[in-house]
């Protein structure tokens, strides 16, 4: 419950307030005497007397509201910090269950192994976003159909688990690369731009996309101010993104190199990571790692903060110079009976 | 009873210092420990066509069983413990889908229900419905996962196509292995279902001819008691309860029926999981500040209104 801007955990107690009048209708402690006019009149004592009702008031008022549980709510507040704002696009095809980087076609066989491209992509994701503090990641769902499973947050714990999980199982069958980029872009709109945003591509694979999609994502795009990052898993060690002079007939015309090509013509940063190897894997995201501590505007959540040690301290004050009082009270009357 | 007034000064001098001495205690006596039931938990929601049939209730308004599943899912998570993990899966065609790993569930509810919420039919990657199937996955694969989580399968248990009863798919693994809890969803009458394109929007029903009324593997036998003729009402989609009830046996999970109470299924997964403890620090400033308040209340209450005080 909230009340007074503050978060009550025990708001029920809060109904027991009214008992801290208690001690203004009270005459437990009054002595009877026979003629009030023989009292004198002493204004001292009359300053103790309200005193002491006030300090009374004072204990069970701060007892009862530390009963109640009072925190303040947690707060977001914005600091700024070195980093990025990625969304994660997993291929989730079934091409990925391949091992990763083999030499001989022998070791190939192994489908969904240790080494299979979507448990290699886990394990060096994994890294990389432990090693980043201060970005926050999103994470889009990529099969037949697009869907921003993940929006960008802070929560490593939850970023980190979604990635475990896209490693379980077998690769879905169908994946619609364009859809996926789209839906990437998605991600930030709507977002105040914090400072550098990136979708970081991991396939093992390219597409081809129709000229409708790629003239929607070279205008997004460059709307929203994304760098494109690809680290492509390659299978073939000879294969390069790039043409070059020896290339074999076989993959002059492959659909990676044409997305390679789109990549690099829609004016928007980018930069591919041809990963034949666990070195080469490793090697792309500490380039992405070291190139992407630019000044980011943060959010962070602090959480709540329990503001009943106050109330505790203020009742222990109160009922000290309670106890003191009433301890020296006592002493009086024994003595006078003495 | 009648106390002097020298007594009823001595008691409250008493109690002032004893209250003192509590609320000092309230302050500094350390945190002791205590151990705490968790349990990790993987839900499993069923995104197929049938669960876009409109015949569940939340707040007393009729939704679509996705919504009703969304929403309880949602409303569980908030029950759980604090401590206590959750994961997310859909289900579509003949599989389960991990799509995240369990994660504690009161620091990462914003993003779990952020998760839950964008589940859509859109997502399935094929139209059809094998439930067991995407079951017996499920439970392979929470066994990749460490701790092991409890399975909750929310579906309607709509198979499509049909299953005949002898030739349920075979499950390789030990009943009970995983533990876990059906959650069914729906209600009694078979109602149409909607139908979704390739782009996951609704587009009319399916109609009785569109689909399968029986078991592929059956209505090939010559066997004329397996190869009976069926009621073509396949189409249709109710909650089918005695076919979660045979597949709950079969891998040894509970079975829950549209349960109304989060607390409840959050009750029936700790029954079943196999809970660890986990020790939380607990403060027990509570009830020294209360035993505090109780006897500094003593001192006030107005006795004077039931008994003579007077001396």
């Amino acid at each position: 419950m909230n009340l007074l801007g503050l978060e009550w955990f025990n708001p029920g107690f809060l109904l027991l307030l009214p008992l801290a009048v208690l001690p203004w209708f009270n005459h437990n402690l009054d002595k009877t005497v026979a003629w009030v006019n023989l009292v004198p009149m002493d204004p001292l004592s009359r300053f103790f007397n309200v005193g002491l009702k006030i300090l009374s008031t004072l204990v069970i008022t701060a007892l009862v509201l530390a009963l109640a549980g009072p925190s303040l709510p947690e707060q977001k507040v914005e600091r700024i910090g070195e980093g990025a704002e990625i969304v994660l696009l997993l291929d989730r095809s079934r091409s990925m269950d391949d091992p990763f980087a083999v030499k001989h076609q022998a070791a190939a066989v192994s489908v969904g192994g240790d080494n299979s491209k979507r448990n290699v992509a886990r394990d060096y994701l994994t890294e990389f976003v432990k090693n980043r503090p201060d970005d926050r990641f999103g994470f889009v769902f990529f099969s037949t159909k697009s869907v921003n499973l993940l929006p960008l947050t802070y929560d490593k714990d939850v970023v980190l688990a979604t990635i475990n999980a896209n490693a379980l199982g077998k690769g879905l069958s169908d994946t619609n690369m364009a859809e996926a980029l789209l839906s990437s872009a998605e991600m930030f709109e709507g977002q105040a731009y914090r400072g550098s945003r990136i979708v970081l591509l991991v396939s093992d694979g390219g597409q081809l996309l129709s000229d409708e999609a790629k003239e929607q994502i070279s205008r997004i795009y460059k709307e929203m101010n994304l760098s494109i990052y690809w680290i492509y898993l390659k299978s073939n060690q000879a294969m390069t993104l790039e043409e070059s002079e020896e290339d074999s007939l076989l993959w002059v015309d492959i659909p990676e190199r044409k997305l390679h090509n789109f990549f690099k013509s829609i004016g928007v940063p980018y930069r591919a990571f041809e990963a034949g190897s666990l070195e080469a894997f490793a090697e792309a995201l500490a380039e992405i790692d070291r190139q992407h501590y630019q000044t980011l505007i943060v959010e962070e959540t602090l959480p709540h903060e329990p503001k009943t040690d106050a109330l505790l301290w203020l009742a222990l004050l109160a009922a000290l110079l309670l106890a003191a009082s009433h301890v020296y009270t006592f002493w009086g009357v024994k003595k006078a009976h003495e | 009873m009648r106390l002097s007034y020298q007594k009823r000064i001595m008691l409250t001098a008493i109690i002032m210092v004893v209250a003192l001495l509590l609320v000092m205690a309230a302050l500094w006596m350390p945190h002791i420990k205590r151990d705490v039931k968790i349990m990790d938990a993987l839900f499993v929601i069923d995104i197929t066509d049938s669960m876009n049939v409109q015949d569940a209730k939340v707040n007393g308004e009729a939704v679509s069983r996705l919504a009703w599943a969304k929403e309880f899912t949602r409303r569980t998570f908030l029950e759980m413990p604090c401590g206590a993990h959750a994961g997310l899966a859909i289900f579509s065609e003949a599989r389960s889908l991990i799509l995240m790993n369990p994660v504690e569930v009161c620091s990462s509810y914003h993003d779990l229900t952020q998760m839950l919420n964008k589940f859509d039919p859109h997502m399935a990657w094929a139209r059809s419905s094998e439930v067991s199937k995407a079951v017996y996955t499920a439970i392979r694969q929470a066994k990749e996962i460490e701790p092991e989580p409890t399975i909750v399968f929310v579906t309607d248990g709509h198979e499509s196509p049909p299953l005949h009863e002898s030739l349920f798919p075979k499950f390789d693994g030990k009943p009970g292995e995983i533990h876990g809890v059906m959650v069914g969803v729906g209600g009694e009458d078979l109602l149409p279902i909607p139908k979704t394109n390739e782009q996951g929007e609704i587009e009319g029903v399916w109609g009785v001819n569109d689909v399968m009324h029986q078991d592929v593997y059956a209505s090939l036998q010559a066997d004329t008691t397996m190869n009976v003729p069926q009621a073509r009402t396949e189409h249709l989609s109710s909650q089918k309860k005695s076919h979660l009830q045979t597949l709950a046996d079969r891998v040894g999970f509970e079975f829950v029926s549209s349960p109304t109470k989060p607390g409840k299924l959050v009750d029936t997964i700790r029954q079943v999981s196999e809970t660890r403890p986990q020790t939380i620090d607990y403060d027990l400033y509570a009830w020294f500040a209360g035993i505090a308040l109780i006897l500094i209340l003593l001192v006030y209450l107005p006795y004077g209104w039931f008994i003579r005080t007077d001396d």
